[in-house]
């Protein structure tokens, strides 16, 4: 088989290996075709190092949280008969879980302004200071830890409650704790860029301890 | 009852309503996931972006796996809403594909005398029609076959292979033009 120019398209179009051999052996002694074959591999070779790869390390702990919330939001829908969802109860669950994210965000900007109703440590109560310095970061990532750990306990305790929750005050629960997650994970994300920043630590402290008393309630709730 | 699909990786729960077991579509990131981060990454442009749609690609997932038939490999399937829900995503924001910042690149280390041209390339990527700009991204920067690439486009290997074709000449001219190739590149 030979090729010419005229068969540059066809060659490059990649659906006869025989046409491109003999695209190529005209390319040999022809300037113009040269030139196009090469830059056209050129793209091939350079392209296949366009591929990416960076490290994520949120990204599969987001997925098996989206999930997990899809998997419990589906398992509490059950069947509902014909014209069930029509008029104002279609619009009930939209206007609960809005009005719980206001309530939440409310309580979360009334609590912040307040200063805390309880005082997370001394230096709190005397501090006006825009910058930490390393000890009491030392005390605030102490206090945090504290509040992990409470919080852990208290999340493995809530699980079997909120998982597959259908009545109302569970699911409002578990959606109030879903904002204040969302919450904690945007400050945490601040404060790792700038740890000695005393508004945002106070205010990842706020919402750790929001947390940790709506899982208190939510036991309480389950128990009674 | 669950179906083992491909290299056991997912099993599909075989009732109506209900989808998959979540676990198995874990399964299926830790395979899968950096190749699909990669791929909407270069439809997308952003970092934050690409991480996103490939949530939202393991969600749909999730919802629709009873939609899958087994006539796709399971890869080529997620791929296909992966590049769905980049579309959606770029529809809603009605915009382009961003070029890459230098930062957000996260290209491996290439030859330095490659590096202008991949940036080049980047570029001229960003302003291809969205299903040829995807066939170049599977097939010459992911490597996938015309087979592969089709089923995710949802069409035949030779129209995979005409949008590559369309898709690299336009790159071609528009790298020429903008003085891409090096004087030492032409024969």
């Amino acid at each position: 088989m030979t090729a010419s120019c005229r068969d540059l398209e066809r060659a490059l179009s990649g659906g006869d290996p025989a046409l491109l051999a003999a695209f190529e052996e005209h390319a040999t002694g022809c300037p113009a075709c040269g030139r196009e074959l090469s830059e056209w591999r050129r793209i091939g070779e350079v392209s296949r190092g366009l591929r990416r790869s960076w490290e994520s390390p949120d990204l599969l702990p987001r997925i098996r949280q989206a999930l997990a919330e899809e998997s419990t939001g589906a398992a509490g829908v059950e069947p509902e008969p014909s014209g069930a969802r029509s008029g104002l109860w279609r619009w009930l669950p939209p206007v609960s879980i809005a009005a719980l994210f206001l309530i939440a965000t409310a309580g979360l900007w009334v609590f912040r302004n307040s200063g805390g109703r309880e005082p997370l440590s001394e230096h709190w109560k005397t501090t006006k200071a825009p910058i930490l310095n390393d000890a009491a970061i030392e005390e605030v990532d102490k206090a945090e830890q504290a509040y992990l750990a409470s919080i852990d306990k208290l999340s493995k305790l809530a699980a079997p409650a909120l998982t597959g929750a259908t009545s109302p005050v569970l699911v409002n629960y578990r959606e109030k704790l879903t904002v204040l997650d969302a919450a904690i994970r945007e400050l945490q994300a601040s404060v790792d860029q700038n740890r000695g920043n005393t508004h945002l630590r106070r205010e990842l402290l706020a919402v750790y301890q929001e947390k940790q008393r709506t899982l208190q309630s939510l036991m309480k709730e389950v128990k009674s | 009852m669950g179906i083992s699909l491909e290299t056991k990786e997912l099993a599909l729960t075989g009732t109506e309503n209900r989808s998959v077991d979540p676990a198995a579509l874990v399964a299926l990131f830790e395979t899968h996931g950096e190749r699909m981060k990669s791929i909407a990454m270069n439809l997308l442009g952003r970092r934050a972006d690409a991480e996103d749609a490939v949530q939202e690609a393991f969600l749909r997932m999730y919802r629709g796996a009873s939609r899958f038939r087994g006539g796709a490999s399971l890869s080529t399937w997620a791929y296909r809403i992966l590049v769905n829900a980049c579309y959606d995503m770029l529809r809603r924001s009605k915009r382009r594909p961003e070029n890459p910042l230098p930062d957000e690149a996260a290209l491996p280390a290439g030859r330095p005398e490659d590096h202008a041209l991949r940036l080049s390339i980047e570029k001229a990527l960003s302003r291809l029609d969205e299903r040829e700009r995807t066939a170049f991204v599977l097939c010459e920067i992911e490597g996938l076959s015309h087979r592969e690439a089709g089923e995710v486009l949802d069409v035949n290997e030779n129209t995979s292979r005409t949008l590559l074709f369309r898709a690299k000449r336009r790159l071609q001219k528009d790298l020429r033009s903008a003085g891409a190739f090096l004087p030492a590149e032409a024969p």
